[in-house]
């Protein structure tokens, strides 16, 4: 270890007129845990004190600080970054600007990575600390940063590609100077290039998961001027330049995947951090910006615009065809990915952007967004494009003109309309505070809905005032009775579009006019202004208490407040507890709840319904989780984990649940709680899982302590009790009644209305066709992962199409996204609350491993088992009580093939699986009897008995 | 490489209770000094039942306290801050913590340039970061699974106090990585080293399946006697034999009984001879629900002994390659243990290659390569 050894990193700081940041960045360079490293401040001819300070930094730290100043300002980053290279005498090379700072283990982490790995390039995470928002951090590109690893070439990850910055990295000095390389001089996203170029370059790259950078992002300035956007332009030609030169750089063969990949960002980043601009710039710079665009995107591989995601590739191909109305409304789909923003175009079965450039194939392949946009959704679950096409004002009130799109005619000219805007705050919390008014005027127009109307603001809008300093513009459109929510876009509004007159709810103190205004995403908005002196005097004192001793205070305060309300809450809940634990039960009191909340369905449901029958005296509870919709109306709704929930739990006298109701309410010595469960099981549950086989003592014994609040439990056979109540190892008694959900499909006689209205609400009245219903089981997935229909719809319907319409219901758990385009053939039932109607309008069933294979077997109707997945789900993730393979009352299909040829065949199946399917009910379902409902309801609820 | 001899001091919540930490710092300060480096293992307390290291341990061992320091408190009430008891208690406790980081900073200042501080355990840090450590670098370690610090209170300790050391060292890449996405920027790997070197290993022959350990619940041992029953079924010639005392062990018992495995399933208690009690075994258990990173599975392999392990954490995947050194089941699925288990039994060729394979994969573990990388971190942290 002698002294005068090389450092290990050479830390290259640069500096323009920035002398008060600098110290910042130079201090966490030399607190590193890596001691054996040089710094160099490399200044770029600053006009402030930044030399000076560097200067004193290296007199203070001498041997290790150098401070080297250029004769003349460079303009960009390139210049003083290569002059740091020339002279840097450490073995590795790191750049920092004096605005961000090192994490302080930085170096050393990438010296050990690099002398263990051998790599020329070590690259980390880089943060974002946004500066004044309470500390925030985000990430850049964390998925490319989640666990070390070490490339031999950066083709093995094409994706490092999107991570362009050159800070978050340490070079090999010898690397850099043996490929001659450095930061292009001249042009700005000089990282841009070096970066590719050093990926490319590179004998070996480690990635390792430590926060390396910290990018210090300060607030952007509110509106840029129109001197800046022209800027905007420069950076554009600047951008494209450094591609042109990347390009030649990916040109030979082994690079061409690369190159595609490269393209590919350059479609679904560069360009389009450009476009959401545009449609607000100037009609002169967009004149001057398309064409550059349009030669770039010329010379890009085309198989990047159908790799590319399907939004920014249909705004490229537009701007590549210079078709600016078209083009602005692919930028509001960039801005609101699901808006229904253009009118579209119906062409051989087909739906398309635009009836344009149809007869170029990239046109057509492109513009085809039969299955990216929601044209076929009901209109009360689209959203669509209103184009905002007149505003004015005179004093308080304003004048406003719009356009509604109605993609593909779909709104009839007989159609019933009627509209209303809708003013709400921003926060969410003051949503209440919205104020409706009325739209004079809407019609049907070949272009669309046009409307109008005028809105005396000063008279409706009553902000409160400093907490809601913004409102935004809804419109509510009534189609035949269907509700379709908009928002107002608009580029631009008229340069005399001025403030308007208002008082707010706190006095004229806090703001006296709103002023409009279109943000970002090109929507009409108001923000609160102080135009006269009492408000200006007001803000000025809200602003000034702000920032004095005092107002720090009150802000810790706060924040402190916020932070301690988690100790605070749990506290409450605990002394809430005790409370609820001496709340007398009440009589007749049933709190009902099914699928934790998710639905009003199930045996549950059908307990309830038979309760109203008998005539006995109840008053029932319904829990929801998310949504009111579709709960009885004669039953108090409380939300899941509610005050009210917990309330009604410790004072109801029965509980009624079919999977588990939540673990810490109080349940009182007088409640009875019935779990009706909710299927027969064929996988392993309970204990028998080996998801609880593994989890720890405590996680077992919070399960174990949950269940043994059942006191009944219903069974639908002994196979329940030698399989779900031993797995559960349950006390509670079981109720051998079968499932009340099950009665309609045990009685032939059942009554059909529900089945009736649930063929009319799927709209298959009158539709001759045999129905078969795809229920698959939940399969666990990673978080990100949607589920994916397991084979080819598709076909199905050029296959099956005409002889079947297909059903799909999904588990409660999963949803589907079924193309619109086979709406006629294929169907989502999967919002449908209760399954057995579904499961009566069925005449096929397709199942997998689902519990609904042992209730539809009650109908004695076909079913057919696809399951692609036997070995894998039956063994290895979870295991089964019996082998599905010799029981199933249906023929197992392990492929499409075999599927679609079983589905073809239910129609004349031959008697072997209808014997298979009496011995399974007999099985699996000997107490369904069609009177489980009535059996519960005559034990728990006798009606004139003693009350 | 020429080692520069340093003072290194290793300091442990105790050093005297018999377990797998307290064996791994005694076998470590062994290990260091015998290389030529000054060892100094300390405990921060007495444990409450001593084990015998033995006497004339040939580096310097201390405890700080001699009576145990209550535990820390702090008020969290109106009622916590008027209770003067308790106050009273923690500012003496405060006190006596104060009182022994003085000892340990008296110490440090002595050491020779370049000397370690190792804090193998978090409460142990507590002490380390109470006194001066100017001069010296810290080394902190955890030996557990990231995902077993994250489910227990541990993690936000490991966070507080491990957060500045010049190096925190976890047992796996796996384990450094998922720390260094939460946020650690100072971690690296040190795997556990080999503490048996054998003579002799097992000849695979013997129709007998042998765990080892602690008879917990985290260990998962009734989960290997539900996976017995279909094996006891089918190969009744083939015996169980579990070592190791614990909790559990009553209630063990009685579940062998009740699932009929009186005959073929022995608990044969704790045994000192690990590597007699693995030469006479062919196939080697190992059905824990939580690891860190599991010396038992390494010592089978050293014997020659193939492994059947769920895939509990990243230590135990670290140590056993599937189908190359070992069989790995996922957690929890005793079934598929079973099938494991019993592929190992009916197929000698099988066991033989795995096992074969598990003495060459081992001595990545021996005591040789984790000095070897011992002595690299003590170059980083100087650096």
């Amino acid at each position: 270890m002698s002294v005068s050894r090389a450092p290990d990193v050479s830390v290259i700081v640069i500096v323009y007129n920035d002398a008060t940041r600098l110290p910042r960045a130079v201090d966490s360079v030399l607190r590193q845990t890596l001691d054996n490293l040089e710094i160099l401040i490399v200044d770029d001819a600053s006009t402030d004190d930044s030399f000076a300070v560097a200067e004193r930094f290296a007199a203070e730290h001498p041997g290790k600080v150098r401070a080297i100043r250029l004769e003349h300002n460079s303009g960009g980053c390139s210049r003083p970054r290569n002059e740091g290279i020339d002279r840097a005498l450490g073995t590795f090379v790191m750049f920092l600007d004096s605005d961000d700072t090192l994490d302080r283990h930085a170096c050393k982490n990438m010296l050990v990575a690099a002398e263990e790995t051998g790599a020329d390039l070590i690259s980390g995470l880089c943060v974002r600390l946004h500066e004044g928002r309470n500390g925030k951090i985000t990430p850049w590109y964390p998925e490319l940063y989640a666990e070390r690893a070490v490339l031999e070439s950066a083709s093995e990850r094409p994706e490092l590609l999107y991570d362009t910055l050159s800070t978050n990295k340490c070079y090999r000095r010898t690397f850099l100077n043996d490929h001659e390389l450095r930061f292009p001089e001249g042009l700005h996203y000089e990282d841009l290039l070096f970066s590719a170029r050093a990926y490319l370059g590179a004998n070996r790259i480690t990635l390792i998961p430590n926060t390396v950078y910290q990018w210090r992002v300060v607030k952007d300035a509110k509106v840029r001027s129109i001197s800046n956007r022209r800027g905007e332009l420069r950076n554009f030609t600047d951008r494209l330049a450094i591609h042109r030169r990347i390009d030649e750089e990916l040109q030979t063969e082994e690079l061409r995947s690369l190159k595609l990949l490269k393209d590919v960002k350059f479609l679904q980043h560069d360009l389009v951090l450009y476009l959401w601009g545009l449609p607000f710039q100037t009609e002169e710079f967009r004149r001057e910006f398309i064409p550059l665009a349009q030669e770039y995107l010329a010379t890009l591989d085309p198989r990047a615009f159908r790799e590319a995601k399907h939004i920014p590739a249909l705004a490229a191909y537009l701007v590549l065809r210079d078709d600016w109305p078209n083009l602005l409304t692919a930028i509001d789909l960039v801005l609101n990915r699901s808006k229904v923003a253009a009118p579209l175009h119906r062409q051989d079965g087909r739906v398309y952007w635009c009836a344009e450039h149809l007869d170029d194939e990239l046109g057509r392949a492109i513009l085809d967004v039969t299955d990216l946009v929601t044209w076929a959704k009901p209109l009360d679950q689209v959203w669509l494009g209103n184009d905002l096409v007149h505003y004015s004002s005179t004093g308080g009130s304003v004048r406003l003109a719009g356009l509604i799109v109605n993609p593909l005619d779909r709104i009839e000219p007989t159609a019933r309309l009627s509209a209303r805007l809708e003013f709400r705050s921003r926060r969410k919390k003051l949503a209440m505070t919205a104020v409706h008014v009325p739209v004079d005027s809407i019609r049907h127009t070949p272009e669309g809905l046009a409307w109008e109307t005028t809105v005396d603001l000063t008279r409706t809008l009553h902000p409160v005032g400093v907490l809601d300093p913004v409102w935004d513009v809804w419109m509510d459109l009534t189609v035949d009775g269907v509700v379709s929510t908009s928002r107002l876009f608009a580029t631009s509004l008229p340069e005399d579009a001025r403030s308007i007159p208002i008082r707010p709810r706190l006095g004229k103190a806090v703001g006296d006019h709103v002023l409009p205004f279109i943000t970002d995403k090109g929507h009409l908005s108001f923000t609160v202004t102080h135009e006269g002196t009492i408000a200006r005097k007001g803000r000025e004192l809200v602003l000034r208490t702000a920032d004095s001793a005092f107002g720090h205070k009150l802000v810790s305060t706060a924040r402190k407040q916020i932070t301690r309300t988690g100790a605070r809450k749990r506290e409450a809940f605990r002394l809430a507890r005790t409370a609820l634990a001496k709340l007398p039960v009440r009589k007749g009191l049933v709190v009902f709840e099914s699928h934790l909340g998710l639905q009003y369905s199930d045996n549950p449901r059908y307990i309830h319904e038979e309760l109203r029958r008998s005539g006995a005296r109840f008053e029932a509870v319904w829990v929801y989780a998310e949504s009111r919709a579709g709960f009885p109306k004669d039953a108090t709704l409380v939300k899941r984990g509610s005050w009210a929930h917990y309330k009604a739990l410790a004072q109801a006298e029965f509980w009624i649940d079919n999977q588990g109701v939540l673990g810490d309410a109080v349940k009182n010595p007088g409640t009875t709680y019935i779990q009706t469960w909710h299927g027969s099981a064929l996988k392993r549950m309970g204990f028998d899982m080996p998801s609880v086989k593994q989890s720890d003592a405590a996680a077992q014994a919070r399960l174990q302590k949950g269940v043994d609040r059942f006191d009944y439990f219903v069974v639908r056979s002994e196979h329940d009790v030698e399989t779900l109540m031993a797995a559960y190892r349950l006390r509670a008694e079981p109720l051998r009644t079968g499932y009340p959900r099950n009665d309609a499909l045990a009685d032939a006689d059942a009554p059909t209305a529900d089945v009736e209205a649930l063929r009319a609400e799927l709209g298959l009245v009158g539709d001759p066709r045999r129905i078969v219903l795809y229920a698959p089981t939940f399969r666990p997935r990673e978080e990100d992962e949607e589920f994916e229909m397991p084979f080819d719809l598709e076909r199905w319907v050029r296959e099956l199409g005409e002889e079947f319409v297909l059903l799909v219901r999904t588990h409660y758990l999963d949803a589907v996204d079924l193309p619109p385009s086979l709406a006629k053939d294929v169907r989502d039932a999967s919002a449908t609350h209760d399954v057995t109607p579904l499961l009566r309008l069925a005449d096929v069933l397709i199942t997998d491993y689902s519990s609904l294979m042992f209730d539809y077997a009650l109908l004695d109707r076909p079913m057919v088992f696809y399951t692609y997945d036997y070995e894998a789900y039956t063994r290895q993730s979870r295991g089964a009580y019996f082998e599905l393979a010799d029981r199933a009352p249906g023929p197992l299909a392990a492929d499409q093939d075999a599927l679609f040829a079983a589905v073809r065949e239910s129609g004349a199946e031959h008697g072997h699986y209808a014997d298979l399917r009496r011995a399974f009910v007999k099985s699996y379902g000997e107490y369904d009897r069609g009177t489980a409902a009535r059996q519960i309801v005559e034990r728990f609820f006798p009606t004139g008995g003693a009350q | 490489m020429t080692r520069t001899p340093r003072d290194i001091f290793i300091v442990c919540n105790n050093i005297e209770e018999l377990g797998g930490l307290q064996r791994w710092a005694h076998h470590t300060a062994g290990m260091l000094e015998a290389s030529g480096h000054a060892v100094h293992l300390i405990g921060v307390v007495h444990p409450e039942s001593v084990h015998d290291y033995g006497r004339d341990l040939p580096y310097r061992t201390s405890v700080l306290h001699r009576v145990h320091p209550p535990s820390a408190w702090g008020p969290r009430t109106v009622r916590d801050r008027l209770d003067v008891v308790a106050r009273r208690r923690e500012a003496l406790r405060k006190a006596s913590v104060r009182q022994a980081a003085d000892r340990l900073t008296a110490l440090f200042r002595a050491a020779r340039p370049g000397a370690i501080v190792i804090v193998p355990q978090v409460w142990a840090m507590e002490w380390v970061a109470a006194a001066d450590t100017s001069g010296l670098r810290v080394i902190g370690m955890s030996h557990e699974s990231f995902e077993a610090s994250a489910n227990s209170s541990r993690a936000r300790r490991v966070r507080r106090w491990f957060a500045d050391v010049d190096r925190l060292l976890l047992l796996t890449v796996e384990d450094a990585d998922a720390w260094s996405r939460d946020g650690l920027n100072n971690v690296d790997v040190l795997p556990n080293p080999l503490p048996i070197t054998p003579e002799t290993t097992s000849e695979r022959t013997a129709p007998l399946v042998v765990a080892l350990g602690r008879l917990s619940f985290e260990k998962g041992y009734d989960l290997l006697l539900e996976a017995w029953v279909d094996v006891a079924r089918r190969r009744p010639d083939w015996r169980l034999r579990l070592y190791g005392s614990g909790p559990e062990e009553a209630r063990l018992r009685a579940r062998a009984s009740t699932l009929g495995l009186t005959d073929g399933v022995e608990f044969a208690g704790r045994t000192a001879d690990v590597e007699g009690a693995l030469r006479e075994a062919s196939v080697f258990a190992a059905p824990s629900r939580a690891e860190g990173f599991p010396i038992s599975l390494m010592e089978a392999m050293a014997m020659g002994v193939p492994s059947v392990a769920f895939d509990c954490a990243p230590g135990v995947r670290e140590i056993v390659a599937h189908e190359r050194n070992g069989l790995l089941v996922p957690r929890g699925n005793t079934r598929e243990f079973t099938v494991a288990l019993e592929r190992l039994i009916t197929d000698r060729a099988l066991r033989d290659r795995l096992g074969e394979q598990g003495l060459e994969d081992v001595t990545r573990f021996a005591p040789e390569a984790v000095l070897e990388r011992w002595e690299q971190i003590f170059g980083y942290v100087y650096r």
